[in-house]
């Protein structure tokens, strides 16, 4: 009789929100084109959505307008309209669509996407952040955790591995930047990271690790390009953690009470 | 009041007028009845007719399967109509009070388990209990490893329990000591921070007090079940409020079982909330009778959080909600019907909101996704069989009701029992 207000669109327009200073940072920065871009993606995954839902009875959500700007954000450039549209629509319906929409998918949408056109079509220029988008990321980031839609945990186990790695020594203020919002887009994606507190903190470890791995060993790749493929293989492996954070969770119950 | 606190739950706010006065009036409504619990299933042999005049605390009925587990009438008065389903299934009992006597129990031997039991079963304090897992009041015979008795109340606009114990601490010593012979394990009284309920070392340190967060849901029986004595098949746990052991304890000392309970009359429907001490299945038309703002109200029994709609006040409930009725919309645009509704119920997505609701107790997630692809043994795994539809009132309240885990639990927990219980 009464309702709640967390349901799935209000938590996707609450991310949107969360996402707008970065948004308008980059639109302001990137001017005509990224706006162009931007409407592209979105117009694409509305026709997705559309699709689906007279197809499946699938209804369709804000969540589209994120993954559309984390695409238009992190897309190679030069690409041309034809291969964003196909990288676009693989993400959008292999990575997203197919599993039921928004909430019911493994990967998020966008880093299939982009990985996707990483694989398919390599030698473009992967996109370089104007220095105050890239600051943009912080209010975006403490707006996402402080209304509890993004995941503080997967932050701060990120921004945990990346100091350790700088103290040892690594290689990795080149890749800082676009790691930087590689994880507030993709990786702090309230439905993809991992769903316990501990698992939050290891799977942001995890893409952190990668992000360290990659920029020191992984040479001839741009930034944008390395944190995209740590940010896809730290989603992968975000259930398994999970599955370890709620294994040991039950071990330590079961050890203080004697039963579950 | 403090705008920042730390800690785990959520204390959702709904409208209400103020209350009327702090004490509470002594209101004892011309009909009541006798019913059962939202969701639950009562197999009766009824032990008066329709018409007979009945004293206040007599037996009206005794369960098919344990005649020794009575229902007694909540007040001196004639016995207007007895409805029941198919199977002899409880419907309502409904009286229109008269003036009559009180029933005075012997009190015999009550020194004892069977003695104990006996007075509980026969002058209708054993409905007062409830078990888990599965919920219901527990068989005749059980012996739980833990009872829980519930002095606190964080769900929205609850009386305060020790508003409630106020004048009968004596009693409520009594109550927990007699709780403390028929169970195994530890009695713990769950509490707000503040004075304590009962001499420290009652009971030969079986009975403790446990000072839970004021937020809900720690103020629920599940959740401090979860935390305490976790219930599972083999160690079933008992919950009981702090006000009917009060009860039980005057009942131990004088044989007569007092009626009324503290109840609040709260919601956004109502000119005025109010604080009354009714009897147990009171018509809850007219308690709410003058108070009620002009237009269609639901009024529900419990909370707004797991209240239900009902024409009499629920056993166990100490709470009316009254909410103004939606007026009935015209049906969306077959385009906006389908941009909203689908055929598969909308995902939980996991936010800091869902955690809280579950007062950060379990993984919250890895639970929701348990109830919602039936997964019976990690739900068990983690916790679900302390937890009945009343303690994710919450978390579906905060979902936006398209969750339904009250009913998913619920199925699940029906699953259990024919699947794992012996």
């Amino acid at each position: 009789m009464m309702k709640g207000l967390w349901d799935r669109e209000t938590t996707a327009l609450m991310l949107l929100a969360a996402y707008m200073p970065l948004a308008l940072f980059w639109i302001g920065y990137g001017g005509g084109q990224a706006l162009a871009g931007l409407g592209l993606a979105v117009l694409c995954l509305a026709v997705w959505n559309l699709v689906f839902m007279l197809a499946r009875a699938q209804p369709p959500s804000f969540a589209a307008i994120i993954t559309a700007l984390a695409f238009a954000m992190l897309a190679p450039e030069e690409l041309g309209a034809f291969r964003l549209l196909f990288g676009l629509s693989f993400g959008a319906v292999m990575g997203e669509l197919v599993f039921g929409g928004w909430g019911r998918n493994v990967v998020n949408p966008a880093t299939v996407a982009l990985s996707f056109l990483g694989f398919g079509f390599q030698g473009f220029d992967w996109p370089v952040f104007d220095v105050p988008v890239v600051w943009a990321a912080v209010p975006a980031a403490v707006i996402g955790v402080a209304t509890g839609v993004m995941p503080g945990a997967v932050m701060l186990g990120a921004v945990a591995s990346c100091v350790v790695a700088l103290a040892f020594g690594a290689p990795i203020i080149a890749a800082l930047p676009a790691a930087g919002i590689v994880l507030v887009l993709l990786v702090a994606d309230p439905v993809t990271s991992a769903a316990t507190t501990l698992g939050r903190w290891l799977n942001g470890a995890v893409y952190g690790g990668l992000v360290v791995l990659f920029a020191a060993g992984w040479s001839g790749a741009a930034p944008v390009q390395i944190a995209i493929a740590a940010a896809l293989l730290a989603s992968l492996a975000a259930p398994l953690l999970d599955e370890i954070a709620v294994t040991l969770w039950i071990v330590r119950r079961r050890r203080r009470h004697g039963r579950n | 009041m403090r705008v920042l606190r730390f800690g785990s739950g959520l204390n959702p706010s709904f409208p209400s007028p103020p209350l009327r006065d702090l004490e509470p009036a002594e209101v004892i409504t011309q009909e009541a009845a006798i019913r059962a619990s939202s969701g639950q299933t009562l197999r009766i042999d009824t032990l008066v007719r329709e018409g007979e005049v009945v004293a206040q605390g007599a037996p009206v009925a005794c369960l098919r399967d344990a005649p020794d587990v009575k229902f007694v009438a909540p007040m001196a008065g004639r016995i207007a109509r007895i409805s029941l389903r198919p199977g002899r299934k409880l419907s309502e009992i409904v009286m229109f009070r008269e003036e009559g006597d009180v029933v005075r129990h012997d009190l015999g031997i009550t020194t004892d388990d069977t003695g104990l039991r006996r007075l509980m079963q026969n002058s209708g304090v054993w409905p007062l209990l409830r078990r888990r897992p599965f919920g219901g009041m527990p068989t005749p015979d059980e012996r739980p490893t833990a009872i829980l008795v519930m002095a606190l109340d964080t769900r929205p606009h609850a009386p305060d329990p020790r508003q409630a114990l106020e004048g009968c601490e004596a009693a409520f010593e009594r109550g927990l000591l007699a709780l403390s012979e028929l169970c195994d394990g530890a009695v713990f009284v769950c509490q707000t921070v503040g004075a304590a309920l009962f001499q420290p070392g009652l009971g030969g340190g079986k009975i403790h007090a446990v000072v839970c967060p004021d937020r809900h849901p720690h103020g629920s029986a599940g959740l401090c079940s979860h935390g305490l004595a976790p219930a599972t098949i083999e160690t079933p746990v008992w919950d009981i409020h702090a006000e009917d052991v009060a009860a039980l304890g005057d009942l131990m000392l004088t044989g007569i079982l007092p009626m009324t309970r503290l109840v609040q009359i709260a919601g956004e429907g109502l000119k005025e909330s109010r604080m009354v001490r009714t009897q147990p299945g009171a018509d809850l038309r007219e308690l709410t009778l003058r108070a009620a703002a002009s237009g269609a109200n639901a009024l529900m029994s419990g909370s707004p959080l797991d209240g239900h709609e009902a024409h009499w006040l629920a056993p166990r409930h100490r709470q009316v909600t009254v909410l103004p009725r939606d007026s009935k919309k015209a049906s969306p645009h077959w385009f906006t019907a389908a941009l909203t509704r689908s055929s598969l119920p909308k995902p939980v997505i996991p936010t800091a909101a869902l955690r809280q609701a579950f007062g950060a107790a379990l993984p919250a997630v890895a639970l929701v996704r348990a109830l919602s692809s039936g997964d019976d043994e990690m739900a068990m795994r983690l916790g679900a069989l302390s937890l009945l539809e009343e303690d994710v009132g919450l978390a579906d309240y905060v979902l936006g009701g398209e969750a339904k885990l009250a009913v998913l639990l619920r199925r699940m927990l029906d699953r259990i029992q024919t699947e794992f219980a012996p």
